[in-house]
């Protein structure tokens, strides 16, 4: 199986100079948690999610701690989201993008989701235009359909 | 992408087939294939349509709330020739309803409004509107605004897309219309006359004034002007001439739905193999809102559909 066969045909992204407030909101009427992060040619160079956000507001030492209540100051957090609010989101993107193409198989978009922990990928032409996105819930839906070996 | 449909108010289309309708009278739908929801929208409906003459589109605009991802999620269920690159605003999507009565003919709409457009969504959609203009051949701006579209959205909209060199398709009514029209940047411009038959400050009665308008459009600046005469008929103008397109058999009231749309379809489809030829093209839209015209519901017609009937009509030259 293909992963044109698989992907949805949402190219809503979000562009490069655009802020993380207008990412925030977008996802927030989106119901998603992530979108592929374009250029003005609609080139995909990053992908945004809210665990960047996440990631970038926390103090490092975060992740060493079992709990956000071992966290001494949580006025930080909020005071470093108020700080990124306004900020251009290709400053907290992940990047290089991880994008598979139309004809690659659904198999390979799967290794790429789970080996690097991720819910979606944007699926790009080739010249690097979004053209879709493949999520987990939808390999998931074509795996237990037995069609993902096809 | 060959196709950027723009539809500033899509609608989850609600259609309900409803035998002897009567106002405060209670009615049971008999079968559930008698309730249909869809997404709609004129240029919704034309990215549907096109799907089915196998041609890709990219389908924008504004879509909110529970009711637009609804909108959002089916339409792309249609086909994989649909992309979607809608921009959510905070309100939610309209619903559109439509009871057909087949016992007596009569088709009763009732459409809602839809969001509040706010100058910061209109600053994302015409980002998304530029991209998109880039991937395609033909912009096709259809239907209503919701409220806070400026009344020169759509007159803005055909300008940026002829200043990029693409044939540019407004189908609308009112201020919306008209001032793209006066742009002169529009390629094809048809007015919505479902609701008053008036254009410009004049009412439409005889084919008379159905062929002013028509030329009247062509004066400011249109290659190609599509009036809707009755239920039968269009009239086309161009520079070159005006002519009556009629069909040969009448045409239900109840079987009106979409054609329309596919009349647009049927045009960009031609364009897309022949530019240019902008009277090639109104003769297959017209062909395509005839197929359209066979079923009661709103159907995919396929170039087959079209084909069949493109014998289904009389051209009478008018000028």
């Amino acid at each position: 199986m293909l992963v044109r066969e698989a992907m949805i045909r949402d190219v809503s992204a979000v562009f490069e100079d655009e802020t993380i407030e207008t990412f925030t909101h977008i996802c927030l009427r989106k119901r998603t948690a992530g979108l592929p992060v374009v250029d003005e040619y609609y080139r995909v160079i990053g992908f945004m999610s809210e665990t960047d956000i996440i990631r970038n507001a926390v103090p490092s030492y975060f992740s060493l701690l079992q709990s956000a209540s071992f966290i001494p100051d949580t006025q930080q957090f909020v005071q470093r989201l108020a700080q990124m609010r306004n900020r251009p989101v290709i400053d907290y993107m992940k990047k290089p993008p991880i994008a598979v193409a139309d004809d690659d198989t659904v198999m390979y978009a799967a290794d790429l989701l789970i080996k690097n922990g991720l819910k979606t990928l944007p699926v790009v032409d080739e010249q690097n235009r979004l053209i879709g996105i493949v999520t987990r819930i939808h390999l998931i839906h074509a795996a237990s359909h037995g069609t993902i070996s096809e | 992408m060959d196709v950027l449909t723009v539809t500033l108010n899509p609608a989850l289309d609600r259609e309900l087939i409803v035998e002897n309708l009567e106002v405060d009278r209670l009615h049971r739908v008999k079968n559930p294939k008698y309730s249909v929801m869809q997404p709609g929208g004129k240029g919704v409906n034309v990215s549907i349509i096109l799907s089915g003459l196998q041609v890709p589109s990219l389908a924008i605009g504004f879509i909110g709330g529970f009711i637009g991802t609804v909108v959002e999620e089916r339409l792309r269920e249609v086909s994989p020739l649909i992309s979607t690159s809608f921009v959510h605003v905070e309100e939610e999507t309209r619903e559109n309803i439509t009871i057909v009565d087949p016992i007596n003919d009569t088709m009763t709409e009732i459409n809602s409004v839809g969001p509040s457009i706010t100058e910061e969504d209109l600053e994302m959609f015409m980002r998304r509107f530029r991209i998109g203009l880039k991937r395609s051949r033909i912009v096709v701006i259809s239907g209503s605004a919701p409220p806070g579209v400026p009344d020169d959205f759509y007159a803005t909209l055909s300008e940026e897309a002829r200043a990029e060199g693409k044939v540019v398709i407004v189908e609308a009514v009112g201020p919306l219309f008209e001032k793209a029209v006066e742009s002169g940047a529009v390629s094809i411009a048809k007015p919505d006359l479902r609701g008053a038959q008036e254009l410009f400050g004049q009412e439409l009665v005889e084919l008379e004034d159905y062929q002013g308008a028509a030329e009247e459009i062509v004066s400011r600046g249109s290659l190609m002007a599509v009036v809707s005469f009755h239920i039968e008929g269009d009239v086309i103008a161009t520079s070159e001439g005006t002519w009556l397109l009629s069909t040969k058999e009448q045409v239900e009231r109840s079987h009106l739905l979409g054609t329309g749309d596919s009349l647009i379809a049927g045009a960009v489809h031609h364009l897309l193999i022949t530019p240019d030829d902008y009277f090639g093209a109104a003769k297959h839209a017209m062909a395509a809102a005839i197929a359209e015209s066979a079923y009661v519901e709103k159907m995919i017609i396929t170039d087959e559909d079209v084909i069949r009937f493109e014998d289904f009509f009389t051209i009478k030259k008018l000028r």
